[in-house]
């Protein structure tokens, strides 16, 4: 066969002994090697009758050895293009026959599927074992030709595409057949997923998925169509939710296991729209609301994914706020419930926090639509929300509060701070705090003084020192007090008292002021005052002494006919008890002539004394129940005892009265009208002429808190008629300021 | 019956022996301090002229300061400190 000539001269130099040369010649061919004339033809058909036994499934005569071989020394001939050209004619036919034998095949669909699975499959398998024998065609001649011809696999599929075509039914009915088994499955039937899979390879490997994708995608949208609304209709939300999560999770696997992966996108797509978005608001307004209410958490996340999956957090947020606000409002508006409002909303807090973080993976949208929902219900009832979270605080740090550990203690103040964050009025806040605070540092009834100190530091960090600053200096007053009450101690004027006398002696700015008390001590009382106040006077002059005896509060050693005790007992009510040491009764009016007492504070204090539980009086020939009135007689009881040798009957002091709110209310009214004044006059001064609404909506941006716009009005009139602003002569609706 | 008291925790405010509310510069009541100042004590206490006008110290010495007369802003007496303050 090698036609080259080739002449190979090898001399070599002997041994000794062995001096002569060698010569080998090596001569060529006298004739060329010549292929038989029927090289060819021969060659064709073994190569044929190769085809044909592959096609018919049967074994070949020859070895594939031998079949490579032939092709190969076709090849080498350059035969090919003939070669390609016959092999080409064999698939050509051979495919159109087999596909032929399906077009009018009738029976049901399945079957067909199968029938043209395995017609594909046989198809390709015979490819591969034609493509190995013909593999020297393949990577010599459609190498060097690769621009007109297709290679010998290509050949393969495009005549399988081209005869699929020809006959459009077959395509059509793989495509019914495969979407008939994606319906059976979605409602609950088994099928044969690995002929799913392989007639989605054969669509995908000919390039007509496409066609089959928008139609199955046209389907799955159709079926979900009908399914979301029946559903929804059908079901209670969680169900829903739980049957969404599940069709997604279906489909999901579904493009997994049979589809091609492009799908997979445009399929969730698909379902997601229609089984999520279109039911947004069906699903909100349906049963979102008891999902908060239950407390559902694996449902609301489940519904925080599936939500997220459409992009319908905010309507997702409206739902929320709304919720929170809803249950809020009705919470606040609840007159009978004010006493456990701050309790229940530090659950309800807590209660959304939860949610928040185990369901709505602490969403920075949610979390804030929680707070504004808070601010925005929390403000409805302007200052009450404010004074009631001052009075849980007092309640949290009263000794009366001993059953809590401090790290407790802590954590609860912590969650009343944010509520704290949320009221608008912090100043009332402030105010009924301030008068809580006095009461707990000048009775002794704190809990803790490093509680108190913690919370003080908190609001500190929450509103600024300058906040605190009062709340503070009544701290160091205390200390203050504390430290001349020890020099006292030492002097030779407090042993001179005969009685443990303790005074506190405060800034009187910074203090809740008391209405100043107007009471005839009896006169041991008087020096003993005295004498601290020649103390004080000696230690600090130019500085008088205003006693607050509405707070001070004692303990009297009682010699009850029936035993001995020690009551603690406020001020008032140890002067009203000095009055029995000389006489067993008296009328209302007469108590209050010798003690000089407001009548109001004698009522307040003779009722502990008249408590069932500590009944040291009396009141004559009257019903509990009824209210005291001046005729009234009030009588010792002789009769009086008590199973604990110390009584307390003070507690009424530390009780905040009505008319003490009120006054803390009044107090904070007319501080914000200083301060609206001072903004006001701010402003204008700064703008010097100013229409109406554009002061007002300035206004409502400096003030802390949210004024009514009638108050502003009034403020403004009030300020023109001090004549710090007048109007502008020209235009009535300006305001100037005047210099 | 006989009561005796045996302990007595009493509370007062102390407030500058002053007779006027509140100074006649910053309008401030003696109660409280100065503008300049936080906190009302010992810091910032008040004085008395001997025109008897009272101001707060820190006030009185600012208004000094600041003018060549050296007169009581509320009646324009020459102003001299009151050396015993009472």
């Amino acid at each position: 066969m090698n036609s080259n000539v080739k002449k190979l001269g090898i001399t070599s130099t002997g041994g000794i002994g062995a001096p002569n040369k060698k010569t080998l010649v090596i001569k060529n061919f006298k004739q060329l090697p010549k292929t038989s004339d029927t090289f060819e033809e021969d060659s064709w058909n073994k190569l044929l009758s190769a085809i044909q036994s592959i096609q018919n499934k049967q074994p070949t005569i020859y070895t594939q050895e031998e079949l490579y071989r032939t092709v190969e020394n076709l090849c080498s001939e350059k035969l090919y293009s003939n070669l390609y050209q016959k092999l080409e004619f064999q698939i050509d036919k051979q495919t159109e026959r087999s596909l032929l034998k399906l077009v009018n095949q009738t029976g049901d669909i399945i079957t067909f599927l199968h029938l043209i699975n395995m017609c594909w499959q046989d198809h390709t398998s015979q490819l591969i074992m034609i493509r190995s024998i013909f593999l020297c065609l393949d990577r010599t001649y459609v190498i060097q030709n690769n621009q007109h011809l297709r290679s010998i696999w290509d050949l393969g599929l495009y005549y399988f595409k081209h005869y699929l075509l020809k006959f459009p039914d077959l395509v059509r009915k793989v495509n019914i057949g495969l979407l008939e088994n994606i319906q059976k499955e979605r409602n609950g039937d088994r099928i044969d997923s690995d002929l799913m899979h392989s007639l989605v390879k054969m669509l995908t490997a000919l390039q007509i998925y496409n066609t089959f994708e928008n139609e199955f995608l046209i389907e799955t949208d159709k079926y979900y169509t009908i399914e979301g609304g029946q559903y929804m209709n059908d079901n209670e939300v969680p169900e829903y939710l739980k049957h969404t999560q599940d069709r997604v999770n279906e489909e999901y696997d579904r493009s997994i296991r049979y589809l091609d992966p492009s799908t997979k996108r445009p399929l969730i797509a698909v379902v997601e729209k229609q089984l999520i978005e279109r039911n947004v608001s069906n699903i909100l307004s349906k049963g979102f609301n008891n999902l908060m209410v239950e407390n559902r958490i694996e449902d609301l996340s489940r519904l925080y994914s599936l939500f997220q999956r459409v992009n319908a957090i905010k309507e997702l947020k409206v739902a929320f706020g709304g919720y929170i606000k809803q249950v809020g409002q009705s919470m606040i508006n609840d007159a009978q419930k004010e006493a456990t409002l701050i309790q229940d909303l530090i659950e309800l807090k807590d209660k959304l926090d939860n949610i928040l973080e185990l369901s709505f993976s602490k969403n920075q949208i949610l979390v804030y639509s929680l707070k504004e929902s808070f601010e925005y219900f929390i403000n409805l009832k302007s200052n009450k929300p404010a004074e009631l979270i001052a009075k849980y605080a007092d309640s949290k740090l009263r000794s009366s509060n001993k059953r809590m550990s401090e790290d407790d203690l802590e954590v609860v103040l912590n969650k009343l701070l944010i509520l704290f964050r949320y009221i608008q009025g912090k100043d009332v806040f402030e105010a009924f705090y301030k008068q809580d605070l006095a009461k707990r540092l000048l009775m002794d009834k704190s809990a803790s003084i490093d509680a108190e100190k913690s919370m003080i530091s908190k609001l500190k960090t929450e509103c600024g020192t300058s906040f605190t600053e009062k709340l503070e200096e009544m701290f160091k007053d205390i200390d203050l007090s504390n430290d001349l009450m020890n020099s006292f101690r030492d002097s030779n004027q407090f042993s001179s008292i005969g009685i443990d006398l303790n005074v506190y002696v405060l800034t009187g700015s910074n203090w809740p002021v008391q209405p100043p008390s107007t009471v005839e001590l009896p006169v041991e009382f008087k020096e003993y005052l005295d004498v601290f106040s020649q103390f004080y006077h000696k230690k600090y002059s130019g500085r008088q002494l205003k006693w607050q005896h509405g707070v001070s509060h004692c303990i009297i050693k009682a010699n009850f006919p029936l035993g001995k005790k020690d009551l603690f007992v406020s001020l008032f009510q140890t002067l009203l008890l000095y009055q029995y040491n000389d006489k067993s009764e008296f009328t209302i009016r007469e108590l209050q002539e010798s003690t000089k007492i407001e009548i109001d504070a004698i009522k307040r204090n003779l009722m502990g004394l008249l408590n069932s539980k500590t009944d040291i009086l009396l009141r004559r020939g009257k019903q509990k129940t009824q209210p005291l009135e001046l005729d009234d007689v009030i009588e010792f009881n002789s009769k009086f005892q008590h199973k604990l040798m110390r009584i307390k009957v003070n507690s009424i002091q530390s009780q905040e009265t009505a008319e003490e709110n009120k006054k803390t209310n009044d107090a904070v009214t007319q501080d914000r009208q200083y301060q609206i004044d001072a903004a006001i006059v701010r402003i204008m001064k700064d703008r010097k002429a100013l229409n109406h609404n554009t002061l007002m909506t300035e206004l409502f941006t400096q003030l802390k808190f949210a004024p009514k716009p009638v108050d502003l009005k009034r403020r403004v009139e009030s300020l023109i008629e001090r004549e710090y602003l007048g109007r502008d002569p020209e235009n009535p609706m300006v305001y100037i300021y005047l210099t | 019956m006989k009561v005796n008291i045996t302990k007595w925790s009493s509370v007062s405010t102390w407030h500058w022996d002053v007779n006027e509310e509140c100074c006649g510069i910053c309008r401030m009541q003696f109660d409280y301090c100065c503008v300049d100042c936080k906190v009302p004590g010992d810091d910032c206490p008040p004085v008395w002229g001997t025109c008897n006008h009272a101001f707060h110290m820190h006030c009185i010495l600012k208004w000094l300061n600041s003018n060549q007369q050296q007169q009581c802003p509320m009646c324009r007496c020459e102003w001299q400190f009151k050396s015993d303050q009472k």
